[in-house]
């Protein structure tokens, strides 16, 4: 504290110097081509004194003789001049600015000049992105920005998962969002994608680590829209787009599932195990009759019969139903945002609406969303004090159907199961097929079971200028987020399953997180000197609370009559709450020579309530330095460079998202827990042997306690070189980073004899990532009106385990004694190899001892050559990283006309797809239906074939994790086409400032490597389809 | 300046307001360790460790040990929609692909261990307490004795080699107490001392039904005996049996007979019928419940696969009697079952129930085509209600299932099941451990009579065996051993009468397999049943009992691991 005191006096004394003599000094701003610019922000040098230019571009402002007056705006290079005794009527022209160094960057708690950054941080460009409909403006960077991740489904509300520079830790993996100041770790579909007017992302640690223990997984600053001054300015959006689905899996139909079946019938009789005791498969199947030549050792197939009813109840005919075809629609997507600024010396506004509606391409899983904001500042006592607000409203409305069943249930349900029986009911399975239920009936029966989502996130502020180089800036936020879900259970009877009860369930949770920071800026510049520091202080507080119940035995069947009061029975309740704080400190130094050295430190103390009392507070400092050897004399005289700057920086972050009791032991009173599907972990107990009524109810050791627990620590080099050339057309950077992430928290399997409870969070883990990102851009005109841009990057990174105690490798992949995980991505693959297929009896008599081993079967490699297959013959088979990722974008405008397009990829890497073990066997889930790959598999007469033999017995276990579902990764894709045509000087009489048509493309393309077997390797697994969108869209601002 | 001076004053001042409190977050909706030490307390974490009987779930069901007991021994397949389904069960029934990280092996070992932990944690808080404070305290600690007692029983017979844990090592201990650290001998004994502690401090009877009486404690102790009495060497050959433990495994069998609560019930349907739970028969029972405050009940979710796929239930067709056991319920002509020939002639093919003749049993304990499911005439079983019947034939089982229209019966779906109680011991298993014990010990016409009451009890049994029409399901016909007139009493004779008694009387019931161990024929039996059941099903190609390994399930490679090598593997493995 006396440090503080010492350093606030000191910036007291420095500031204590009067004020001079002041004159009026005007002009006009214009571009290269002679047009005036208006709300080009004019600024006296080392004040706080501004104005901005008019319609016309005339500017005036108080200043003093010597002073210099700096004309910014953005996309502009600034320009300073100095006034003296002779200035009068200045004219000046700002030039375009190819690199946008002068641009100013959010970077932490502060904003910095793009020249002067020392960090890795990335500036995403909006306009690449804004006419992206993909409800989150983060879905819409995929592969935008070098070293950053985006892995997204298609669901309509537009979640993702982001990662930075690979995974840090074994935890919670999720950047820090920071809103308007605001540290966040809610996702962004919940705020309005047109309402960004900002995004940067903190890759380094040295950028980082001001936001301390949370920045661990990288920080992405998002800046919203605020009111410019002099303008006055009405921006309409508006675009439509059809999406389709363009990912189904092939599956067979009636026809070909009964051959599939009778070829799996008869190789078990001819060489599989029935071969002692054939069957006929009309005998075996229940449902198919086949005409053949009942041959067992050379079967031949003349027919398929399928009956005319399914069932013995004569409800259900046979029918051919393809199920991707029933889930699934062609959609419609529509957005509309309006937005109204006004911005003067006294303050500025903006407001703004909007809608965003999508219907997704699975019925009824559509997703409205509603969004407001108002943003808004007043500038009091002549600039001195700033007061200021930004606020926004969501509301989110999505149906919670069962996606991923119903995805994966387009492919296991038979194509002889009729939608609707007969008389209307439900189709569904009956003996013989697999228990799994009609996909359609999961969406009629669930799609009034809507979530409601609000969410209110505002901040106030309050900035004074105590001297015009000091400042003080106090914000207070709050975020309130909350859902509520009513649902209705529907009593139904599809084929043999069934559920008599209706069900009303009722949830609501909230979360609030309140906070408050307050910060003291101060910026001293003398001679070539320029220095900047930040103190502050940031507190806190998080609280949620979740309530859910549901009753049974309703009158009525209807989402209006379901509510908890119209149960008559099962009336049941439950709820839960946890809150964590957190309290910190911070304080940052930047300092830069000249625009030539550059310089920053920055150091944070944050303490958190998650830890004990003995751990919990920790430090995390950085520093990082710069030289723009393009300032240099010598550098100078390379007239191609325009721009040339290296970077280091070093710095430390930390990771705290574990449970927020993990410090104490603790019971809790469970009296029971869902059956569905887990062991209860209850402890109520019929003691009185009634069978029912209230039990009494005991305790269940929840977790053990570790009251030394500290921080996960993430330590980061990074090596940066930022570059332009040719007058900047081309420019680019580069960016190599080791980073270290030590005392990763991790709740790890437990001797068993612990029992319940026995899980206990500790620091155990290390891991490291080195890698490399690298961005080029050339921006030119090729010839009179054309305008080419080109922006690419690429990344790479490979990850490592370093240390893991030795008896949680057990956890990880590996066989936790010889063959672990250390030294190798967390993200490796062990298994079984695939050697071939058993293609001959001599191969099978031959070869290693493998049980169910036989012809058409899996030969699995006998790896350490034993003789016999067993757990010994697994290895590591490679890692789900990719090798490396890359993104192109390409803009070319004539005139008013712009084409651009974007194309991003992901190289090398596997991934296991898990719709293999439908799409390949007929053994795996033998009453279900197949992949149309099934009729290509092995038989004497196919012998080439890759895929196995059909069976109805998995006698040779291989549905094993092995290669056999292991596919390359690799795919490019066109995420992103446009053509734009600005219809601004169409109507030059309307004074638009931007009118713009458009169409727009996404994932319209999709190339990927042939030895991926399903459709999309970027949706291995059965979540939402990823959809081709094609839209329509206008942009007016007035 | 001076109003410099004041700003920043406050700003200070706002700076660090904060302090050490604004950083406690107390935990919320859970309680202490410390907390728990009061009497309520005690009596609630009593609860807690009864409440884990029923904890189980179908993928390691140790309520009744279907997975472990009865897929292992010939009288049952797993079921289920294919091989695929549920693995670990099928490397279970086929032993040769069974392996070390069999994920319900290492499940099962967990569960078992989180019921010994439950009971050691009641105890550790009420050791603490006095009688003055707690006046149920010797009783209380006699039923948690009984509850690790029976947890580490389970343990014991699945896995032989086990750690031994109690109340008094500390917690963090444990990992210094290896699986090896007391002989598997010891480790009997241990169990014993659990059950004769609870047998010598708990009342006869109990107001509360759900909890363990005497007859309880001294039925367990003599399973535990009878076990213990049959000693293996380090490679699971049963190398002598004890008469002294035999000895006390009839006196203990004996008082629970004597003590007059327990008898048979009329009807061996009783003990498989929700309305009549906690009967005479049962000397103790798992309880579960439903309409309990829980949405689903707290009911039976170890046999929740085990319903067949007809409209009525659904899912999920585990559990299917082989075509072996099936045939052991045929009688020849005097009403014996066929202890030799059985298996000679196969009757599932056919399904002719009604030229042959049968023990009344089997309409008790399988569901066959043609046959009323579960008592209900109203409900023939249909062999479309089988799941796979091209692996696994078309029957089911029937002793863990109700009626859908009982009040017990619950769905989740897509599961369901009931909150049927679960005997753990029943009266006949007394009466024929007694008569084991004799037998052994040279007394098998003493043991003969405890033979024939479960035999009549069960000839008596086929009034709810009829079809709609009233006609017997089955043509049954038996009789009890009658020595000079149908059968030769001999002491080989009487053990293989025995032996098969037990298979008759608990078919089904989750045990088998740890009987065929302890008589210590488990590789030859299995190996011959092999031989001949591959010719029937496809599923058992290649299943293969390995002697002198498949005895016991191996130790789990993630405890061997977590223990950092401290547990050794069994033997074979």
């Amino acid at each position: 504290m006396r440090k503080l005191l010492l350093f606030c006096s000191l910036l007291l004394m420095i500031a204590a110097r009067g004020y001079s003599q002041t004159r009026t000094v005007s002009g006009t701003v214009s571009d290269d081509k002679n047009a005036p610019i208006p709300a080009v922000t004019v600024q006296v040098v080392g004040t706080t004194k501004a104005a901005l230019t008019d319609v016309n571009g005339k500017f005036s402002i108080q200043a003093d003789n010597g002073q210099s007056l700096k004309f910014s705006y953005i996309g502009l290079k600034t320009q300073t001049i100095k006034i003296t005794g002779s200035t009068a009527n200045l004219k000046v022209t700002l030039e375009l600015d190819n690199s946008a160094l002068s641009e100013v960057v959010v970077t932490g708690y502060t904003s910095e000049r793009k020249k002067d950054l020392t960090g890795a941080v990335s500036v995403v460009n909006i306009a690449d992105i804004q006419d992206i409909p993909a409800g989150n403006p983060m879905k819409a960077l995929q592969g935008m920005v070098p070293g950053m991740t985006i892995f997204a489904d298609g669901s309509p509300n537009g979640a993702v998962t982001v990662r930075l520079r690979g995974t840090t830790t074994l935890n919670d993996n999720d950047p820090l969002y920071i809103i308007d100041g605001i540290p966040t770790q809610r996702g962004l579909q919940e705020i309005n994608q047109n309402d960004v007017e900002s995004i940067q992302v903190l890759r380094d640690a040295s950028a980082a680590s001001i936001y301390g223990s949370r920045a661990a997984a990288g920080v992405i600053i998002v800046t919203t829209k605020k009111g410019k001054k002099g303008v006055q300015r009405i921006d309409f959006d508006a675009s439509t787009s059809l999406q389709f689905y363009n990912s189904k899996i092939s599956t067979l139909n009636t026809q070909q599932h009964g051959q599939a079946y009778w070829q799996a019938a008869v190789n078990d009789d001819e060489f599989g195990p029935n071969v002692s005791n054939p069957i006929d498969p009309s005998v075996s199947n229940g449902i198919y009759t086949y005409n053949w030549n009942k041959n067992y050792t050379n079967p031949q197939l003349t027919s398929v019969n399928v009956p005319t009813y399914i069932d013995g109840a004569h409800t259900m005919l046979a029918a051919n139903t393809n199920w991707f075809n029933q889930i699934s629609q062609n959609s419609v997507l529509q957005q509309y945002n309006l937005s109204i600024s006004n911005g003067s010396d006294k303050g500025s506004s903006l407001f703004s609406l909007g809608y965003f509606d999508n219907q997704g391409i699975i019925k009824e899983t559509r997703d409205t969303k509603y969004n407001a904001r108002f943003n808004s500042d007043y500038s009091l006592f002549n600039g001195r004090v700033k007061i200021g607000e930004n606020f926004s409203a969501t509301y989110m409305k999505d149906p919670i159907l069962p996606v991923g069943s119903i995805t994966i249930l387009s492919i296991i349900e038979n194509p002889m199961i009729p939608v609707h029986t007969v008389d209307g009911g439900w189709g569904g399975p009956v003996a013989g097929m697999d228990d799994r239920d009609n996909p359609v009936r999961l969406i009629e029966d669930n799609k009034q079971n809507v979530n409601a989502f609000g969410r209110v996130f505002g901040n106030a502020y309050i900035d004074l200028a105590i001297l015009p180089n000091l400042h003080f800036k106090s914000t207070y936020s709050v975020d309130f987020a909350g859902n509520y879900f009513r649902s209705l259970q529907l009593p139904y009877v599809a084929g043999f399953l069934s559920n008599p009860a209706n069900q009303v369930g009722q949830s609501t949770d909230y979360e609030v997180t309140l906070s408050w920071q307050n910060q003291l800026t101060y910026d001293l510049n003398f001679g070539k000197n320029k220095l900047n520091f930040l103190l502050g202080e940031e507190n806190i507080k998080d609280k949620y609370q979740n309530f859910n119940a549901s009753a049974q035995g309703l009158a009525l069947n209807t989402i209006d009559y379901a509510y908890l009061s119209a149960g008559t029975s099962n009336v049941l309740a439950a709820g839960g709450g946890s809150g964590d704080a957190l309290l910190s400190y911070f304080a940052k130094a930047n300092y830069s020579y000249n625009d030539k050295y550059l310089a920053s430190v920055t150091v944070r103390r944050d303490g958190s309530s998650k830890f004990g009392t003995n751990n919990q507070y920790a430090v995390f400092p950085a520093a990082s330095l710069g030289w723009r050897l393009s300032q240099e004399d010598f550098m100078k005289a390379i007239p191609v460079i325009s721009d040339l700057k290296l970077r280091y920086g070093y710095g430390q972050t930390g990771n705290q998202n574990i449970a927020n009791n993990a410090t104490y032991t603790l019971y809790q009173s469970i009296y029971a827990t869902d059956l569905t599907w887990n062991p209860s972990a209850g402890s109520a107990y019929d003691i009185n042997g009634k069978g029912s009524g209230t039990l009494p109810s005991g305790f269940t050791s929840v977790q053990t306690g570790n009251p030394n627990l500290k921080w996960e620590t993430t330590t980061q080099s990074n090596f940066g070189l930022d570059f332009g050339l040719f007058n900047n057309k081309l420019s680019g950077s580069f960016d190599y980073f080791i980073k270290n992430t030590t005392n990763i928290l991790i709740n790890p399997p437990y001797l068993a004899v612990l029992g319940e409870g026995g899980n206990q969070w500790l620091n155990g883990a290390s891991m490291e990532n080195r890698g490399f990102e690298a961005l080029l851009s050339y921006k030119s005109k090729i010839a009179k009106d054309i305008t080419l841009g080109l922006t690419g990057n690429i990344a790479a990174y490979k990850n490592k385990v370093t240390k893991l105690p030795s008896n949680v490798l057990t956890g990880y992949p590996g066989n936790g004694t010889t063959q672990t995980i250390l030294g190798r991505s967390i993200n490796s693959e062990y298994g079984y190899v695939v050697q071939d297929i058993f293609s001959s009896a001599s191969e099978v008599a031959n070869s290693a001892a493998q049980p169910g081993k036989g012809l058409g079967r899996i030969r699995y490699a006998d790896l350490n050559g034993d003789g016999v297959i067993d757990q010994n013959d697994q290895k590591f088979l490679g890692t789900s990283d990719p090798n490396f990722t890359y993104g192109l974008n390409t803009t070319v405008s004539y005139r008013d006309l712009s084409l651009s397009f974007f194309f991003q990829g992901v190289q090398g890497g596997l991934v296991y797809n898990n719709y293999k073990y439908l799409t390949d066997f007929s053994s795996l889930a033998p009453g279900s239906n197949w992949g149309t790959r099934t009729l290509d598999a092995w038989t004497p007469q196919n012998p080439k074939s890759t895929i196995p033999a059909l069976t109805l017995i998995n006698a040779n276990n291989e549905g094993r994790y092995s290669t056999y579902f292991l596919e390359s990764a690799s795919y490019l894709k066109l995420r992103d086409v446009q053509l734009s045509y600005s219809l601004k000087n169409v109507f030059p009489k309307l004074k638009l400032q931007r009118a713009k048509v458009y169409i727009q493309g996404s994932n319209l393309i999709r190339f990927k490597n042939s030895s991926f077997t399903g459709p999309d390797p970027e949706n291995p697994y059965n979540a939402y389809p990823i959809p081709a969108v094609t839209t329509i869209g206008v942009n007016f601002s007035y | 300046m001076k109003k410099i001076k004041y700003i920043a004053a406050f700003i200070l001042c706002i700076m660090s307001a904060s302090c050490k409190k604004y950083l406690n977050e107390i935990p919320q909706g859970a309680i202490s360790t410390a907390d728990l030490s009061t009497p309520a307390n005690a009596d609630a974490m009593v609860i807690a460790a009864y409440s884990y009987l029923g904890n189980d779930h179908y993928f390691f069901p140790f309520s009744s040990m279907w997975a472990y007991g009865s897929i292992r021994s010939g009288d049952a397949y797993k079921g289920g929609g294919g091989s695929g389904d549920i693995f670990e069960f099928n490397e279970y029934e086929t032993f040769s692909t069974n392996n070390v990280t069999n994920g319900s092996t290492d499940n099962v070992w967990y569960q078992l261990y989180v019921g010994v932990a439950r009971a050691n944690s009641a105890l550790a808080i009420i050791n603490n307490l006095s009688v003055a404070q707690y006046p149920n305290k010797v009783e209380r600690q006699a039923e948690l004795r009984f509850l690790r007692g029976h947890f580490y029983f389970l343990l014991k017979i699945l896995f032989k080699n086990i750690p031994w844990i109690d109340e008094i090592i500390p917690k963090s201990n444990y990992n210094t107490i290896s699986n090896v650290a007391l002989t598997s001998d010891q480790v009997w004994t241990n169990i014993a001392n659990d059950f004769a502690f609870a047998a010598s401090n708990l009342p006869v009877t109990q107001s509360q039904v759900g909890r363990a009486t005497q007859g309880a404690a001294q039925a367990y102790e003599a399973k535990t005996l009878l076990y213990q009495a049959y000693t293996q060497d380090v490679n699971n050959n049963v190398i002598s049996i004890d008469k002294t433990k035999l000895a006390t495994v009839n006196t203990l069998c004996d008082a629970v007979i004597n003590s007059g609560k327990y008898s048979l019930t009329p009807d061996f349907a009783n003990n498989f019928l929700p309305q009549d739970g906690n009967s005479t028969e049962s000397v103790f029972s798992i309880e579960y419940s439903i309409n309990d405050g829980t949405p689903q009940g707290r009911v039976d979710a170890g046999h929740c696969l085990d319903y067949p796929m007809d409209v009525e239930y659904g899912c999920c067709g585990f559990h299917v009697p082989s075509n072996n056991m099936v045939n052991a319920f045929k009688t020849d002509n005097n009403g014996l079952p066929e202890l030799t020939t059985f298996n000679n002639n196969d009757i599932v093919p056919s399904g002719d129930y009604q030229t042959n003749s049968f023990d009344p049993r089997l309409d008790h304990t399988v569901a066959i085509p043609g046959h009323p499911y579960k008592y209900q005439t109203n409900l023939v079983y249909n062999a479309s209600w089988a799941r796979a019947p091209q692996s696994y034939g078309p029957m089911l089982s029937m002793k863990e299932v109700v009626g859908y229209t009982d009040p017990s019966f619950k769905r989740f779906p897509p599961f369901m099941s009931s909150s049927k109680d679960w005997e753990v011991i029943r009266y006949s298993d007394v009466l024929l451990m007694k008569a084991e014990a004799l037998i052994q010990m040279g007394q098998e016409s003493t043991a003969l009579p405890l033979i024939n009451m479960v035999r009549q009890r069960a000839m008596n049994s086929t009034a709810l065996l009829v079809q709609a029409n009233g006609t017997p399901t089955s043509n049954y016909h038996m009789d009890i051993y009658k020595p000079g007139v149908n059968c030769t009493w001999t002491n080989a004779y009487a053990f293989q009468a025995l032996m098969f008694e037990r298979r008759l009387e608990f078919a089904m019931e989750g045990y088998r397999f740890f009987d065929l161990v302890r008589w210590g024929i488990a590789a030859d039996y299995l190996n011959s049943y092999f031989a001949v059941e591959t010719t029937r099903t496809p599923h058992l190609a290649g299943a293969q009992f390995t002697k002198n390994r498949d005895e016991y399930l191996p130790i789990s490679q993630n405890q061997i691991n977590f223990s950092k090598g401290l547990y050794k593997q069994n033997p074979g493995w």
